[in-house]
């Protein structure tokens, strides 16, 4: 009967083990994935994607890391470059203010439209709003991390 | 055309298989297998030894077990075959919770739960096995099929109203079960859609806070010293809150209420990142519980259970009483699976030991240590979903992960610490763990939506157009462009 005992405290702790052995290897992957995570280079606040670009420059698809402060214009200066004959050359500027992005004019003479309706002076945007400039539309995206 | 079949179906979309393995995954199942073997091992050689014969090493039920680590690796294996880039360690968490739900189930007093299916009687050891087989392919199905959001995101409102019609239905047509009316018989099938209304609950939320987070986040409502958010978009969180108490009240679902309150709150949190909400939440909270403590019977018999079960330890108290045993019966490492008592005097120690009382269960069998582990599972799955939505790509998806894995994560705190009389006792399931078809299909939908949101190949978010209200004008366009496929 003793070795029968045994037998069953071996298993029963065993299986304890297993459970133990099976949570370390989750946690090891968790681990490895907040590592790879933290690795890479700071944290982007947002990033810009061009969805629509009649002329081209810049293309469609490219993608711009945003700094607290990105103007954008047709001037080669600005931050985001848009040669676009209905962009202006200090067009607009995307701000990130204490938790959130704003949208301002910068008196462009054809306008900032954000989602599809004029930005007069400072709005408010949110990740997956769309900011057209001129004829190119782009889309605010959360950053990569 | 395209585009009016997209908004109108779930976009399946079905490419040329393109394999992509998933060695984390794999390994993780790997040992989830071997786990559930040694533990099904140990299951078999008590019942065994239990029954007088000599211990071997033998699986206690080995086609069920074979049959839901077939399952398991199939789920996988669909994964690896259509390439999909999804999260690796939730399948594996989430099949660690339901395999030792399975050998608890399998260990338990057999016809606690039958059920005539196709003129076979299925005892509760297949009953949950079939469960569980089902809720596989539900996530499975989910994680491969699922390439978009869109039908989330573009009809949240009809998602709240189905949960809402949902909710009313089983007032109306719902079976009292334990002075609860939470049932809605459907043929021969009993469900429970308090269960599937916190999923519909959590996407409607997204969609909301993820459309108005802006305006919560920026402006004010200026009440003395404290800074409120503004007061037209806090109505809906007053009117989550009076639907909680009318499901305490009417439904006499204690533990929805809870969970429904709890992650509206946590949601609301996490879009907005303002404590003076969260305060503002907890006080609500404090007035409907004193207020349903004075004028809910039921509540108040929970609350007076809860300070002192031993007032009536063989009647209100029993269970708590039991449960309670049940925990210091296990100490740190446990009597061994099939070594609790399995009854007491014809009765189960503890009434409705496979719905409620799972987590005792498991603390008599597996001890501090056993528990401790499932706990810290719990805690993989609400980390994954944070991960998850720390990396979407935009609000609504951040949200809904968030809300996914909270909805799991808190619905277990609550039931462990009900099991443990730290809260209340209220009556709802262990995730996973606990018995039943309603609440296993209904976190297979939300580990499956949580696969197919963490996918890094799913369809980008659409552009805010399609975030606008629906005017007239739109709807019927809508209705001319699916007329015209």
């Amino acid at each position: 009967m003793d070795g029968a005992l045994l037998t069953l405290w071996i298993m029963r702790l065993a299986f304890l083990a297993l459970i133990y052995l099976f949570l370390i290897g989750v946690v090891r992957v968790l681990i490895r994935d907040l590592r790879a995570a933290s690795r890479e280079p700071a944290t982007e606040l947002g990033r810009l994607i061009v969805l629509a670009s009649p002329s081209g420059e810049p293309a469609v698809g490219a993608v711009f890391a945003l700094d607290a402060v990105t103007t954008i214009g047709r001037d080669v200066n600005n931050a985001v470059v848009i040669e676009d004959p209905f962009a202006s050359s200090e067009h607009c500027a995307l701000t990130f203010r204490g938790r959130s992005w704003y949208v301002e004019d910068l008196a462009s003479t054809n306008g900032t439209f954000l989602n599809g309706s004029q930005v007069g002076g400072t709005a408010p945007m949110s990740f997956g709003d769309e900011i057209q400039v001129g004829e190119v539309r782009l889309r605010l995206e959360r950053g990569r991390r | 055309m395209s585009a009016a079949r997209q908004m109108a179906l779930p976009a399946l979309r079905w490419r040329a298989l393109r394999p992509r393995a998933r060695w984390r995954e794999s390994v993780l199942l790997g040992l989830l297998a071997v786990t559930l073997v040694v533990g099904s091992a140990s299951l078999g050689a008590t019942e065994r030894a239990l029954a007088g014969h000599p211990p071997t090493f033998a699986a206690a039920d080995p086609r069920a077990l074979s049959l839901y680590l077939g399952m398991l690796f199939a789920v996988h294996l669909a994964q690896v075959l259509a390439g999909r880039r999804t999260d690796q360690v939730l399948l594996p968490a989430v099949g660690m919770l339901g395999g030792i739900g399975l050998l608890l189930m399998q260990r338990l007093p057999q016809d606690l739960v039958s059920q005539q299916i196709f003129g076979r009687t299925l005892v509760l050891g297949q009953l949950q096995l079939a469960w569980l087989v089902l809720a596989l392919a539900v996530i499975g199905g989910l994680a491969v099929a699922v390439r978009s959001d869109r039908w989330l995101r573009l009809y949240k409102y009809t998602w709240a109203a189905a949960g809402i019609a949902l909710l009313l239905l089983t007032l109306i047509l719902g079976v009292d079960v334990n002075g609860a009316r939470l049932s809605l018989r459907l043929g021969p099938l009993t469900g429970q859609p308090s269960e599937l209304l916190k999923v519909m609950l959590v996407i409607f939320l997204a969609g909301y806070l993820s459309e108005n987070r802006q305006l919560l986040v920026e402006q004010d409502t200026r009440l003395g010293p404290i800074r409120l958010p503004p007061l037209p978009y806090l109505a809906p969180m007053v009117a989550m809150w009076a639907t909680a108490l009318g499901i305490v009240v009417i439904e006499r679902d204690l533990g929805a209420a809870l969970l429904f309150f709890a992650v509206f709150l946590l949601l609301l949190y996490v879009a907005t990142g303002r404590t003076s909400a969260i305060v503002l939440g907890l006080i609500l909270f404090a007035v409907g519980a004193v207020l349903a403590y004075q004028l809910v019977g039921h509540v108040r018999t929970r609350v007076d259970i809860w300070l002192d079960p031993f007032a009536d330890p063989g009647g209100a108290g029993y269970q708590v009483v039991q449960a309670l045993h049940a925990f210091a019966r296990g100490g740190i490492v446990g009597t061994g699976l099939g070594g609790g008592l399995p009854m007491v005097g014809g009765r189960l120690p503890i009434p409705e030991l496979h719905t409620d009382f799972p987590f005792a269960a498991l603390g008599e069998e597996l001890g501090l240590a056993g528990i401790l582990a499932i706990l810290g599972v719990y805690l993989v799955v609400i980390e994954r979903g944070l991960r998850i939505a720390a990396a979407a790509a935009d609000d609504f998806r951040a949200i809904l992960a968030a809300g996914l894995s909270l909805v799991v994560g808190v619905q277990a705190f609550i039931i462990a610490a009900g099991n443990l009389k730290l809260i209340p006792l209220t009556g709802i399931t262990l995730p996973f763990i606990s018995y039943g078809g309603s609440s296993l299909l209904t976190n297979a939908v939300v580990v499956g939506l949580l696969l197919a949101i963490s996918d890094k190949g799913v369809e980008p978010p659409p552009p805010p157009g399609s975030r606008r209200r629906l005017s007239p004008r739109r709807l019927t366009g809508l209705l001319q462009r699916g007329a015209g496929q």
